[in-house]
């Protein structure tokens, strides 16, 4: 099945992140003056501008931090809708958007902020896969 | 103590483009600027020619050459509905600064008619950083490309850290909407005027159609046409003119993130620090204000501002509303035009606060249509506040009437 949702173009600076995804590791920027994680990939540490940074595997864990619930949707994602979007806390720190998996739509109400999720990637093209988050058992 | 600035400069006029709203004739962005202006020179009675400065988002190189002045002073700033704040605050400061003498914001979108022209239309919001801007690249997979999109996700979070429900913010909606009945210029003004405008209960709000859960569509502003300009100018200036002076006590500015990813607090913005700046150099505080325009992009937009100014304690700004503060003949009048939720929105709504405020503070808010009271109110003292982009950047004024 051919995935025909937006595809990000690659940066130069965020290619370890994008390898990391092909072998289902969530590879995230941490300082290593302050060793503080940061997401989106800095050419400078956000927390100290330090710009001795690194790649690390992180645990592709994380909470709901917030949520939402998609109805009117233009582009490409308006087939889907409605689909949940969600900012993710990651264990490591900081945060990331989504398309939250594993919740159901048309019930807002039973979505839980605080809830755990687990990292998975789908394969978008053929050096791209995408990562999404998906509630888990606590 | 005021700061140095504090009555630097005054805003000594308002005026529209000729018609706004939801126009049947396509109009251009260009247009509805030049209507604006020429409004507004013919109000104040300064010439356009006398403009030394030039002051909106993007548009000031097109503006100057279809005007034909060559101003001292030029400033694009473009940070989302709330630049026009900041222009304010970057012309009083330019003003001081014995610069220049009279500055012309402008603001011209034709949110509603660019669908039928095509080409050059709506706002600048969320255009994202752009391909290769690693914040847009690892965000533009998940489907968020509009503002309610973006937005829900801090009423979430703002209702799950005050334990609010929705219905507390579907009162702000309705009681906007009762401003905008005593406002025949608003574009939910009535029935006649909009199949869907005229009075709304909050049950209306609440069961009105889902655009992003929990954002029903009355929690969510409308896409018009808007055209609008100011001028600011040095007392010396605002002296010799026969419109009343609005003046400038405080004025700040600043900004927490640019995408939403990068909001440390889902339920806080700028505003904190932006109303500090300008209560400081005011010399006053939320206690001395006696009326608020704030950018109501959203229903949760509003209550977060007023948190944000120290108007309300964190988790109560929809009281305002909730309570009839806010509401015609309320203690606390907000958004007394009916707000972008009800009286117009381009896109970008910071001009319209302006306009607004200027009205009420000199006694030209346009009293009484049909009987009703009027939308004008005693009010002497006004804080402005314009929230941009994803609540990502703040301007925030204190204005007050003159003595
Ligand atoms: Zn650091």
């Amino acid at each position: 099945m051919s995935y025909d949702l937006p595809i990000p173009r690659q940066g130069t600076h965020t290619k370890p992140f994008w390898d990391g995804t092909r072998e289902g590791k969530l590879m995230l920027p941490r300082c290593q003056d302050c060793n503080r994680v940061h997401w989106y990939p800095r050419h400078i540490c956000p927390n100290c501008h330090s710009t001795n940074l690194e790649w690390i595997e992180g645990s592709g864990e994380g909470r709901v931090h917030t949520y939402a619930v998609q109805h009117l949707v233009f582009g490409p994602w308006k087939e889907q809708a409605p689909f949940v979007t969600a900012y993710i806390d990651l264990n490591e720190g900081d945060r990331m958007l989504t398309v939250l998996r594993g919740v159901d739509p048309n019930k807002p109400e039973e979505i839980r902020i605080g809830a755990r999720v687990r990292v998975e990637f789908e394969q978008a093209n053929d050096d791209t896969f995408i990562p999404y988050w998906r509630v888990v058992e606590d | 103590m005021p700061g140095a600035l504090y009555k630097s400069a005054a805003i000594v006029g308002a005026a529209e483009a000729n018609q706004i709203g939801f126009l049947k004739e396509p109009v251009t962005a260009l247009q509805l600027h030049i209507e604006a202006i020429k409004n507004l020179s013919d109000q104040t009675g300064i010439p356009i020619s006398r403009i030394d400065g030039v002051f909106s988002t993007g548009w000031t190189t097109e503006l100057c050459e279809h005007l034909g002045i060559k101003p001292k002073y030029i400033d694009t700033t473009a940070v989302g509905g709330c630049s026009f704040e900041l222009h304010v605050h970057h012309a009083m400061a330019a003003i001081h600064a014995g610069i220049i003498d009279v500055a012309l914001i402008s603001h011209g979108e034709n949110g509603h008619s660019a669908g039928q022209l095509g080409g050059r239309g709506v706002s600048n919001y969320a255009r994202g950083a752009g391909d290769l801007s690693p914040a847009h690249e690892m965000t533009m997979a998940y489907g968020l490309n509009s503002a309610p999109s973006n937005y829900a996700h801090a009423m979430v979070r703002h209702m799950h850290r005050y334990g609010t429900v929705r219905e507390d913010y579907a009162h702000i909606a309705k009681v906007t909407r009762d401003w905008a009945t005593l406002n025949p210029r608003a574009a939910m003004y009535s029935k006649d005027k909009h199949p869907f405008g005229g009075p709304i209960t909050v049950q209306q709000v609440e069961e009105s159609r889902l655009i992003t859960w929990p954002l029903t569509i009355l929690h969510c502003c409308m896409v018009t046409d808007h055209g609008g300009a100011v001028f600011v100018v040095s007392p010396k200036v605002a002296a010799s003119l026969h419109t009343p002076p609005v003046w400038i006590a405080g004025a700040g500015e600043s900004m927490g993130h640019g995408t939403m990813m990068e909001m440390d607090d889902f339920t806080k913005t700028s505003a904190r620090l932006s109303a500090e700046a300008a209560y400081t150099m005011a010399g006053l505080g939320p206690a001395d204000m006696e009326m608020a325009q704030v950018y109501d992009s959203f229903t949760i937009t509003a209550a977060i501002t007023v948190e944000m100014l120290g108007l309300a304690k964190p988790g109560e700004g929809h009281l305002f509303w909730k309570e009839g503060r806010a509401a015609p003949g309320g203690d606390f009048p907000i958004n007394t035009n009916g707000g972008g939720l009800s009286f117009n929105h381009s896109g970008m709504y910071g001009m319209p606060l302006l306009i607004e405020a200027y009205r009420q503070l000199s006694g030209t808010a346009e009293d009484g249509v049909n009987g009703d009271p009027g939308k004008q109110t005693s009010a002497r003292t006004c804080v402005v506040n314009g929230t941009g982009g994803s609540l990502s950047a703040t301007g925030t004024l204190v204005l007050l009437a003159d003595d």
